[in-house]
């Protein structure tokens, strides 16, 4: 009842708070306290990790890359002329200087648009965000904590959530400079600056945006957008990918000699 | 760059780190210091009945929060639960007997894991050449990374049990956890995996998860204990009502490495009143307005940072 109760007003401030709080068709789920609740399981179809600008098809080594609109609005990333050069040379390199290729935790927001499969448990205080891929989990703050003091450097950056209507607007700083944004060797440093919108667009998709701002590396920040679709297959759960175990795996387990 | 340096994020070796250095404590200074986190000798009783704590909507006992063992590590499963301490040099004190916290293996009553012939010179070689990884195999998947596997999870570092409807999740040190109580069908025996497929169930106190699909590539300890992918693993968590302290148990039901079942218990403890000592508590004062103290957990990581066994002494 009382869910009901604010998914109609919500619905109601759409009517006069115009096209930010766009209504999502259908009801979507809800925390107890009225916050949209992501929980679930999602994954993009996007092909934004193998390039996130516009591209030709093309072959990483032997593998074909398919080619693509891109994700970024307006087109391009607006890379400043040295940062340019040297995503230019981590192009050259990406089939052995990806990151991902050691399994290493892909970063905010790449681990969002990466196509695997991620599952979000949701409280009113946090959101954890478990990705197959590495098994790397991030946790949203949502419970008006602010960002601790620099410095910190970490994989997935500090994660600060709070509510604008139905949108969840997450601020992620403190990252290190050792992730790429895409197989394409897109790039950022460590004054990484990543602002995420989650917004639903129908109970089973949600609309994800992500701004991106990185004074050493693009010369004004940069917006992309995704979708992310709802896993329903019947009893999909997460399956562990720690694949950086792949490269031991084979010494394991002991022998069984009997 | 500015880069905190701290052990974690170097990730030294665990053993060495908790032998050499000082975790620095963290508390303001207007407030009364947190007491330090102690490890104990003795397993503490939790009976399975029923529960008294507060329950979540969905129905499940609340027990959210971060935890922490407080008996032994994972450096020796079945130590005995005395022994008489070696002088170091001629002429010093005379020996004494030493007491300490017993076998992890409450059943059977010897404290030893009763395995098959084979597997115990398996086992005793993997910790002769703990310190002399000669071959790939003597080298500790834990330190690599892997995740520590089913029970040596729990003799690791403070971990996180977060809870939701359908889900009970476990954040370790080394990997995540995710216990399904919606009685869905385990994955195919052919998915084999580090922390094995986890179906889970209330009684009462007691959260009970069946373990299947375990890859069996990961070791009780550095002592060298293991079991196999045929392992069928039980697991009881009983939960005591004052939400301080938990009884870990976990059967081993693997006739392929054993004579017989035989079980595991870990006592555990709640972590958030004692002092961040970046091994039981490594929690973190979050920043805000409010008066209200609010822990919160770090990223933590492993691959990305580790050193190599041996402070890089072995790659």
């Amino acid at each position: 009842m009382a869910v009901a109760l604010v998914a109609s007003l919500s619905a109601l401030s759409v009517v006069s708070g115009g096209e930010a709080f766009a209504a999502p068709s259908g009801k979507i789920p809800r925390l107890a306290n009225g916050k949209p609740d992501f929980s679930g399981i999602w994954q993009t179809t996007s092909a934004a990790d193998y390039d996130l600008e516009p591209h030709s098809a093309r072959r990483d080594g032997t593998q074909p890359v398919p080619s693509g609109p891109g994700v970024v609005e307006g087109g391009e990333i607006p890379y400043l002329p040295n940062a340019l050069e040297q995503k230019k040379k981590n192009f050259a390199e990406r089939e052995r200087a990806d990151p991902r290729n050691k399994c290493y935790t892909l970063s905010v927001p790449r681990s969002v648009y990466y196509p695997e499969p991620f599952q979000i448990f949701q409280r009113a205080r946090d959101l954890t965000i478990h990705h197959q891929f590495g098994h790397s989990v991030r946790t949203v703050h949502t419970n008006n904590t602010e960002h601790p003091a620099d410095p910190n450097d970490w994989w997935l950056g500090d994660s600060r959530g709070k509510w604008e209507g139905d949108t969840l607007v997450v601020d992620v700083k403190h990252f290190n400079d050792q992730t790429w944004l895409d197989r394409a060797g897109n790039y950022h440093s460590d004054a990484l600056h990543v602002v995420e919108r989650w917004k639903y667009l129908d109970p089973n998709t949600v609309e994800y945006k992500a701004t991106i701002e990185d004074k050493n590396v693009f010369s004004r920040p940069w917006d992309i957008s995704v979708i992310l679709h709802r896993h329903r297959e019947k009893n999909f759960q997460l399956v562990e990918n720690y694949c950086f175990t792949l490269d031991y795996d084979k010494y394991y387990p002991v022998p069984v000699e009997q | 760059m500015n880069t905190i340096v701290n052990f974690r994020s170097l990730r030294i070796p665990a053993l060495v780190a908790a032998l050499f250095i000082a975790a620095p404590v963290v508390a303001s200074a207007a407030e009364e210091p947190l007491p330090k986190f102690q490890r104990e000798k003795t397993v503490f009783k939790v009976d399975e009945g029923k529960w008294k704590g507060p329950h979540l909507p969905d129905g499940q006992p609340d027990v959210q929060g971060a935890w922490s063992n407080t008996i032994g590590n994972h450096s020796d499963l079945t130590q005995s639960g005395s022994y008489t301490e070696r002088n170091r040099r001629e002429g010093e004190a005379p020996a004494r007997q030493v007491v300490r916290a017993p076998s992890r293996i409450s059943d059977p009553a010897d404290g030893k894991v009763p395995f098959q012939p084979w597997a115990r010179e398996k086992a005793d070689e993997f910790a002769k050449h703990l310190l002399d990884p000669t071959k790939p195999e003597y080298i500790e998947p834990l330190a690599r990374c892997a995740p520590a596997g089913p029970s040596k999870s729990f003799m690791w570092h403070g971990f996180d049990i977060r809870q939701y409807k359908d889900y009970v999740v476990f954040l370790f040190d080394s990997g995540t956890r995710v216990i399904h109580l919606d009685n869905k069908p385990h994955l195919h025996q052919k998915v084999k995996l580090w922390n094995g497929d986890s179906r889970g169930h209330w009684e009462g106190n007691t959260l009970v998860v069946d373990v299947a699909n375990n890859n069996g590539k990961g070791r009780f300890g550095r002592s060298g204990e293991f079991f196999s992918e045929n392992a069928k693993i039980t697991e009881r968590y009983v939960f005591d009502s004052d939400r301080q302290k938990f009884l870990y148990h976990a059967t081993y039901d693997d006739p392929t490495v054993f004579t017989r079942p035989f079980t595991i218990t870990i006592p555990i403890r709640r972590v958030e009143n004692f002092a961040h000592d970046n091994w039981n508590n490594i929690l973190f004062p979050a920043k805000h307005a409010g008066k209200e103290k609010i822990l919160e957990r770090y990223e933590q990581i492993c691959t990305e940072n580790n050193g190599g066994h041996g402070n890089g002494g072995v790659r």
